[in-house]
């Protein structure tokens, strides 16, 4: 480990399927080549290192990797998370509805309260807009979230969106640990059973 | 395939501890700082297959050497895929090129980065 890493954080990125959550991870190359086996087998999660005001932290960042679809994620997923990012997609109101819900589930499962979340309305570079700025900034301000306009596809916004994260993380006392204490991001999805479920963890639903 | 690739010198790639000399770079996508593996020791005629399991089982090389890094968070950029057995394995966490490397399940102090599928810069 490096030594002028400040601290680890588990960050979750969800919302429906569609708004472009593993998109905000990846950066587009205008190659032919199809990163084929990431997209077959799905990214679990990745570990990232951001450097905001000159800290530097180590992100595991958790993408639901399709799993939104057959709809609440397991408990695993949110547990012991310091971040979350919300996505919806500007042009899919549905999606912006659906809000409520992610809001939901995340308060049923999150193991803290002081959760920092940030709203990232995404796909601004296409044309057929159907939730305007204001209506997510109001949307953002009602659940105390950060709020931020994203285009995966140009990366407008992306890199924003973690460091101001981080930043409301790192500024907000107890919610996150020193290095030296904080090694607890468990890599195996077969945790312990939570509550008695059967599988407890992340396994495969497909 | 092909025969396996002549094992380029170790020499040029790792200081006297053993650890890497160079960056690990994405070889696709290496305009920023990809991956940084340090520290980390290498690991010679480690005969492990890094193939491409989603792919149908066809195709993918038995590749020899690799980075060992013993703490994920040593990486600088990578991503994990789920899991393919008791092995997940390692991509690019920008670009998600890959298999990069590998990483077994019923070892959790042991990521396996493939010389010959990562840039050294």
């Amino acid at each position: 480990m490096d030594e002028d890493v400040l601290t680890t954080l588990k960050i979750l990125i969800i919302g429906e399927s569609g708004v472009g959550k593993s998109s905000l991870l990846l950066r587009f190359t205008d190659d032919t080549f199809d990163p084929e086996l990431a997209a077959t087998i799905g990214v679990d999660f990745k570990v990232k290192t951001i450097s905001v005001d000159g800290n530097k932290a180590k992100l595991a960042i958790w993408d639901t990797a399709g799993q939104e679809r057959f709809r609440t994620l397991t408990p695993s997923y949110y547990r012991g998370a310091q971040g979350v990012i919300l996505v919806y997609d500007v042009t899919r109101r549905d999606t912006f509805v659906k809000l409520d819900n992610w809001l939901n589930e995340l308060e049923t499962y999150c193991t803290r309260n002081d959760i920092v979340k940030m709203l990232v309305g995404n796909k601004i570079d296409k044309e057929n807009r159907e939730v305007d700025r204001n209506e997510g900034l109001k949307f953002a301000r009602k659940h105390s979230m950060l709020f931020i306009e994203a285009s995966a596809k140009t990366c407008d916004g992306v890199q924003c969106a973690f460091e101001e994260l981080v930043e409301k993380i790192i500024q907000t006392p107890g919610l996150w640990e020193s290095e030296s204490q904080n090694r607890g991001v468990k890599l195996s999805n077969k945790e312990e059973g939570y509550g008695g479920g059967a599988c407890g963890g992340y396994c495969s639903m497909l | 395939p092909g025969p396996a690739q002549e094992p380029r010198s170790p020499c040029c790639l790792v200081c006297a501890q053993g650890r890497n000399l160079k960056a690990v770079l994405c070889q696709r996508c290496s305009s920023r700082g990809v991956m940084c593996v340090l520290p980390q020791l290498l690991l010679p005629a480690m005969r492990k297959k890094a193939v491409a399991a989603g792919s149908g089982g066809s195709g993918g090389d038995v590749v020899r050497e690799h980075w060992l890094v013993r703490d994920m968070f040593s990486f600088e950029n990578v991503g994990f895929t789920r899991d393919v057995g008791n092995v997940k394995f390692l991509v690019c966490a920008d670009c998600e090129a890959g298999p990069i490397g590998w990483h077994c399940l019923d070892d959790k102090e042991s990521f396996y980065v493939a010389l010959e599928r990562v840039a050294h810069e």
